[in-house]
């Protein structure tokens, strides 16, 4: 974390990381260049040419290109055409979706037309607005003062408390709500059992897939259910500090999260006595220097201790040997987030929660063609045409063509299997799954292959280039399918296509290069009118 | 059997290794030949080439140079599945390979052409990389010849010259499709703190890093030009 912590000091103070500034670091830490080099070259945040006095960051992927993010940018090119102060830049999802087409100006204000990056460029923006989820019913206290009631409940409990936690967990049915849905309790007594320590603790605070927004909401409007899930993740493993690991797009949720921590010190929940007298517990906000890769587990973890943020090969896994290679509890924020309410009224209680044999209550980030985007928390095994309605219906009353369930790893539906529950195995079945809960509508006069091939385009874009499946084939893709969508498709391309999708699926080191093709060959499966496009070059 | 052994079977034969034995070893034990490419046994494997993939029956395939062998496996090293996916690894490579290898036209060994005969690829359907975008050459080493284009990011350069001799010039630097290696703050190599050893000629697979003709070295001194 040092090394990191400190290229993005010096950036800050001196505005970029020119050969000059790495090499003065170097000569203070004895750090070799190569390795600043590695380091400068692959986080997003980092810059070698000197700042300039504005940017502007505009959103490319599929929520905002929906809603005219290529207009947008052509617009302000426009708009500021022979600018030099001004530095316009496409970049991954922001996390903004309900607000799309998104763009941030100097890093911290909120726009989403010209007139809003012209206001904020003349001193008179805003932060994106704090909105609360609707319907949230995960916080168990009734004012501010009942807060971290659980923990300080347990933290002075009897060693074989901390075994109910985890039973509460298993009988709760809570699983990792990242995306990939690993039973909670599992991971909880996995890393408990590990040898070794000290035992880390981590929080997930990277959502960077399309479409994902809903731990924003959470870290902004709940952060004490996040922090307090994480003390109690601390004295369950036995961990002494935890490190919230933020991508650097929240800066407004930092803000919140160390208010929060700071009260949380004022509370005693936090501090040199946190697991007790003269056991302490502290958390930090560790800022993501940047990359959708990042939320993979060990990615973040080689973020942590340094490195290029490349995934590691697994096993093994990070309970056992994840950061510095001691054992490391790692949730998600809502994971962690789910945790008082299920201590404070039982597993059971949280599993009767859900509807049609699911387990508990999610949030979910609704964006897309509906009339009113936002975060949703709703009983799991919610309906997608509930869930829909929930957010005011298709917007312009248009007629639902396909809907992806759980952001851009997660194959689109077609309309006709609107009637599945929001859950991780009904999903599946269905062929797609829960994800990361990133909901996204989309309306009868869309064009799904162009979509489809956003989200591959992103994974493209995205990819740490590690291992050559992923760097290699995701970049092949990209390239065939755009000169596909030109009219153009190379002869047997659907076939190339699969073939590609399978040594991706089967050889990648992590998610991202496993599932980079899975939704074009999604809508190749469900959509016919897709399948022959990529066949004849023909047009929607 | 003692607790720190494994037992496990390799293509249908029973080996005993000690716990933490990589699959490619303990292959290599069998005299069972797993192609590599990133791999290299003076190195810690990093499992980035994905061609020592094999079948454990998981859901999906493992690179075995990192892979370690567990009890009760049942390793399946050339299934036809398998060997799908390396054909297909092979030609990703081979589409944004040069026309011509350094490596394969002097010292005639170079790795990734020797595999592509292995395995029988005769066309690459992959859109060639170099077309718009070619990764170019360095010949700022008056030893050393860096044809980026023919770099498949093994990894073997940085690990024999950070790790091998500690002499801590390369990186991979940039991210995704465009990572390629780069000599300390991304110097051309003959202008870095590279010494020359050519650790990272003698690992390189490909014909990214060879020697270079001896043509090029001047030999009056530098100060008395």
């Amino acid at each position: 974390m040092k090394l990191l912590q400190s290229m993005l000091a010096l950036q800050e103070r001196e505005g970029s990381l020119s050969d000059e500034t790495l090499r003065r670091l170097a000569e203070r830490t004895g750090e070799p260049l190569y390795r600043l080099q590695g380091l400068r070259s692959f986080y997003p945040v980092f810059r070698e040419d000197p700042a300039p006095a504005h940017t502007i960051e505009v959103c490319r992927d599929v929520v905002c290109r929906m809603h005219g993010a290529r207009e947008f940018r052509a617009r302000l090119a426009d708009a500021l055409a022979g600018n030099a102060d001004v530095e316009v830049k496409e970049v991954s999802c922001l996390g903004r979706c309900e607000c799309a087409p998104a763009a941030v100006v100097d890093h911290h204000m909120d726009a989403r037309d010209v007139d809003g990056v012209m206001a904020a460029l003349a001193g008179d923006g805003h932060a994106t607005p704090v909105v609360e989820a609707r319907d949230a019913a995960t916080d168990p206290y009734p004012d501010a003062d009942a807060h971290y009631g659980v923990f300080r409940r347990f933290r002075e409990g009897a060693d074989q408390e901390r075994g109910q936690v985890i039973d509460a967990l298993k009988a709760s049915g809570l699983r990792g709500m990242g995306g990939a849905g690993f039973p909670t309790g599992m991971k909880w007594a996995f890393t408990r059992g590990a040898k070794g320590g000290p035992k880390q603790l981590v929080c997930n605070a990277d959502e960077s897939e399309p479409g994902t927004f809903k731990d924003r909401v959470i870290m902004e409007t709940l952060p004490h259910l996040m922090i307090e899930g994480m003390a109690v993740g601390a004295w369950v493993v036995g961990a002494e500090r935890g490190i919230i690991y933020l991508r650097h797009e929240y800066g407004q949720a930092a803000e919140i999260l160390r208010q929060e921590i700071a009260r949380a010190r004022d509370m005693g929940v936090l501090g040199p006595d946190g697991l007790g007298k003269g056991k302490p517990l502290d958390m930090e906000v560790f800022i993501s220097p940047g990359g959708y890769i990042m939320g993979e587990e060990t990615a973040l973890l080689e973020a942590l201790e340094d490195k290029r943020g490349e995934p590691r090969n697994k096993p093994p896994f990070p309970t056992n040997f994840g950061l510095n290679g001691l054992p490391t509890l790692m949730n998600n924020v809502e994971t962690f987030a789910a945790v008082p309410i299920i201590l404070e009224r039982g597993g059971e209680w949280w599993k009767s929660q859900g509807r049609n044999d699911c387990p508990g209550l999610k949030y979910m980030a609704v964006s897309g063609d509906v009339e009113r985007p936002g975060v949703y928390c709703v009983p799991m095994g919610t309906t997608v045409n509930d869930l829909i309605e929930r957010a005011g219906g298709v917007s312009g009353g248009r007629k639902l063509l396909a809907f992806s369930p759980g952001g851009s790893s997660t194959r689109f539906l077609p309309a006709d299997k609107a009637d599945t529950p929001l859950d991780f195995d009904a999903m599946q079945e269905a062929g797609s799954g829960l994800g990361s809960g990133a909901f996204v509508a989309v309306a009868e006069d869309r064009d799904l292959l162009d979509l489809a091939t956003a989200q591959a385009r992103f994974f493209r874009n995205e990819s740490c280039g590690k291992c050559v499946p992923c760097r290699v084939g995701s970049s092949k893709a990209v390239t065939l399918l755009d000169e596909a969508l030109g009219g153009r498709p190379q002869k047997g391309l659907p076939g190339l296509l699969r073939e590609l999708d399978d040594t991706l699926a089967q050889t990648s080191i992590c998610g991202l290069g496993q599932v980079a093709l899975s939704p074009v060959i999604g809508v190749m499966d469900m959509f016919p009118e897709c399948a022959r496009r990529l066949e004849d070059g023909g047009s929607k | 059997m003692s607790k720190d052994m494994v037992k496990l079977s390799i293509d249908g034969r029973d080996i005993e290794v000690p716990e933490g034995t990589t699959i490619w070893d303990a292959a290599r034990e069998l005299d069972i030949d797993i192609p590599v490419l990133c791999h290299s046994t003076r190195m810690r494997p990093v499992g980035v080439c994905r061609l020592c993939v094999v079948d454990v029956g998981a859901r999906n395939l493992q690179a075995s140079c990192v892979r370690p062998c567990e009890d009760g496996m049942k390793v399946e090293t050339d299934t036809p599945k398998v060997e799908r996916h390396r054909r297909m690894l092979l030609e990703m490579l081979l589409s944004d390979y040069p026309e011509d290898s350094a490596r394969e036209a002097s010292t005639g060994d170079d790795e990734l052409l020797e595999l592509a005969v292995r395995y029988g690829i005769e066309s690459v359907r992959l859109p060639d990389g170099a077309a718009d975008r070619p990764r170019g050459v360095d010949l700022s080493s008056p030893v050393i010849a860096v044809d980026h284009q023919a770099c498949i990011l093994c990894d073997r350069c940085v690990r024999g010259c950070d790790e091998l001799q500690h002499n801590d010039v390369i990186t991979r630097t940039g991210k995704g499709y465009d990572t390629r290696i780069a000599f300390d703050l991304d110097a051309p190599m003959g202008e870095s703190t590279c010494v020359a050893c050519g650790e990272c000629m003698a690992v390189c697979p490909t014909g990214a890093l060879t020697n270079q003709a001896l043509g090029n070295v001047k030999l009056k001194p530098l100060n008395g030009e």
